[in-house]
């Protein structure tokens, strides 16, 4: 009889022989866990994530739908309930740019091909972390460590716009950058919430982002960028997420665990 | 010059030695009738011009008959040309009496004046004519080495401006010839790892990999070396990769190369096809959830040869920024095909239906 459940692992890696070799070697290096699931993809990783709600989540880097940094940033957004979020062991080939990252995050990351050795050393790791003594919820906190030093730096100074081009109908409407409220994405267009009404710009926030003042315009999640001038609160509920409210609009806008930072009392 | 350049140089001359003499004949003619222009002039005997006219050439054809004739054949070779320099000199020299008498002799039976007689010559006014002829022939000598001397330097320059564009142009195809074999590190990993991992699970399967893996590594090394090769062996390659990718991301790609038998033997340039699969798999199929199909084929139309590559993928991106990889693969083959075919091949990209690439490669079909 067991006192404690097993710990269980959920492994997003698109390749299936990759991911049964993976699963393969933890079996060797750490036969109690218990594999609770691969999932073939980027999307398909969040949702089973969120379903089977494992303790360690194993996530390619590379992986068709999303990437496994942008699965985790979403992971993290849409974590809720009593279960601490998973510690999150990245997972490469090769890529010179992640590969540096991950050497500086103090976090661990695995190289494929993943050999015995290595993978028993993130093992002991993981067991350190997860192990009843470990401080509650450290996944989160960790995973947000570890992905702002993954996510890419401020792209450099991209000539800074001014006006905001927005067609609506047959008219363009010039919105000046700091008469917006927010960016919100929502599917191919960005919302652009101006206090002279809302318009839609055909423009990923990625694309976005560099173009504006890193003073004025956060990031603040996956999906958003505020105006700081525009924010008058942020209040965080008793499951610890964070929430704005803004100057002269009545909408609430969600923070994500990984930009809270940017919202903490000095 | 570098001794590369005198070996491409071709051997003696560059006309032949016939063609250089008319040249040099032509220009004899024209200088010998400004000559006799000139001493009309100078002693006022205007009537006697095309008397003069007559002496002057026939002088100048024959001086020019001794001494281009011994230049063209006995001194043709640059090594003796030193050497014979004096001697050269001292027949320049005896050329003129010879060739003052003789021109009379000759001008005077055309014109049908008497012939003067050997005994008589030079009389006290033929002195001044044989030293003026001398002056001429020197001056006429000069010109015309020196004007060969021009034609040799503008060639030597024009070769080695044509070596240099060769060269140059040789150093493009060579620098995106490898550019387009480059083997993506991230590619080359994954496969490894899933080698290592198939061993132990699969090991039949993991042996069919490692075939493919061989033959995908062979063709590309082979590629930084070769120029060209054939279609049939482009095939083999895009097979063995597809092949190996089909492992790899199991059931989300299938694929299927069509190459009618009558083009394999087809020559194209080394590794023009293989970037195309792999945009193909890299940004049509690996991102998509769903997977999809890559097909490769090959026809032939009126001389030239086209080879399409379409996948069942994402398709083009909307914007016109390319993602990291695309766009170098695409604008390497399209300045490779530039440089080597002009305007006689063409890549076309075209969104697929319903969705996906279609990658049209064009050039002249050239069989071995």
């Amino acid at each position: 009889m067991n006192p404690t459940p097993p710990i269980r692992a959920l492994i997003a890696e698109d390749e299936p022989i990759l991911a049964a070799t993976l699963a393969a070697t933890l079996r060797r290096v750490w036969p109690d866990l218990e594999i609770a699931g691969t999932a073939p993809n980027g999307v398909a990783a969040v949702q089973q994530a969120l379903d089977l709600r494992p303790d360690i989540l194993f996530l390619d880097i590379k992986m068709p739908g999303q990437t496994g940094l942008e699965a985790a940033q979403e992971l993290a957004e849409r974590w809720d309930g009593p279960r601490p979020f998973p510690q999150v062991v990245f997972v490469t080939a090769y890529d010179d740019y992640a590969v540096q990252a991950f050497e500086q995050a103090a976090v661990d990351y695995v190289m494929k091909p993943v050999g015995d050795a290595r993978l028993a050393r993130t093992v002991e790791r993981l067991q350190a972390r997860l192990a009843p003594a470990a401080a509650p919820d450290g996944g989160l906190a960790q995973l947000v460590e570890q992905m702002r030093a993954l996510l890419p730096p401020a792209a450099p100074a991209a000539e800074r716009l001014t006006v905001i081009r927005a067609a609506v109908g047959n008219t363009v409407r010039m919105i000046p950058v700091e008469d917006v409220a927010y960016f919100q994405a929502l599917d191919k267009y960005v919302n652009v919430a101006a206090g002279s009404g809302d318009a839609l710009i055909r423009l990923s926030l990625k694309d976005l982002l560099p173009q504006l003042d890193p003073d004025q315009f956060r990031q603040i999640s996956r999906g958003a960028i505020v105006n700081l001038r525009c924010v008058t609160s942020a209040t965080r509920d008793e499951a610890g997420k964070l929430t704005l409210h803004l100057r002269d609009r009545p909408d609430l806008l969600r923070v994500s665990p990984l930009f809270a930072h940017l919202f903490r009392q000095m | 010059m570098t001794p590369l350049a005198r070996l491409l140089q071709p051997a003696g001359s560059c006309r032949p030695r016939l063609r250089r003499f008319a040249d040099d004949l032509g220009l004899t003619i024209i200088v010998c009738a400004w000559f006799a222009v000139l001493i009309t002039l100078v002693n006022g005997k205007t009537y006697q011009l095309y008397d003069q006219m007559v002496y002057s050439i026939a002088i100048g054809v024959i001086a020019l008959a001794i001494l281009d004739g011994v230049r063209l054949t006995v001194l043709n070779d640059p090594a003796r040309r030193r050497r014979w320099l004096l001697p050269f000199a001292v027949l320049l020299v005896a050329t003129a009496p010879f060739a003052h008498f003789c021109g009379i002799v000759i001008g005077s039976l055309i014109l049908g004046n008497p012939i003067p007689d050997l005994s008589s010559y030079p009389s006290r006014g033929d002195k001044g004519m044989i030293l003026f002829a001398l002056l001429a022939i020197a001056l006429m000598a000069l010109m015309i080495l020196n004007r060969e001397r021009v034609e040799r330097i503008k060639l030597e320059r024009g070769e080695a401006r044509a070596r240099a564009e060769t060269i140059e142009r040789q150093a493009l195809q060579a620098q995106l010839r490898l550019l387009q074999a480059q083997i993506e590190p991230h590619m080359l990993f994954n496969t490894l790892a899933n080698l290592q991992g198939l061993i132990a699970i699969d090991p039949q399967q993991a042996s069919r990999m490692l075939d493919h893996l061989i033959q995908y590594l062979r063709a590309t090394l082979s590629a930084t070396r070769a120029e060209t090769t054939t279609l049939a062996q482009e095939f083999e390659a895009a097979e063995a990769y597809l092949g190996l990718m089909a492992i790899r991301m199991g059931a989300r790609l299938s694929y299927r190369c069509t190459l009618p038998p009558d083009l394999r033997g087809a020559r194209l340039p080394a590794m023009l096809l293989q970037p195309l699969v792999e945009n193909a798999i890299i940004h049509g199929l690996e991102p998509k959830i769903d997977g999809g199909t890559v097909t490769v084929e090959a026809s032939a139309r009126a001389g030239l040869l086209d080879i399409c590559v379409s996948d069942t993928g994402l398709g083009l991106p909307e914007t016109p920024a390319p993602a990291k990889g695309s766009g170098v693969g695409v604008t390497t083959t399209r300045e490779r095909l530039h440089v080597l075919y002009g305007a006689r091949a063409a890549l076309t990209l075209l969104p697929a239906q319903p969705h996906g690439v279609l990658a049209r490669l064009t050039l002249p079909l050239e069989t071995a």
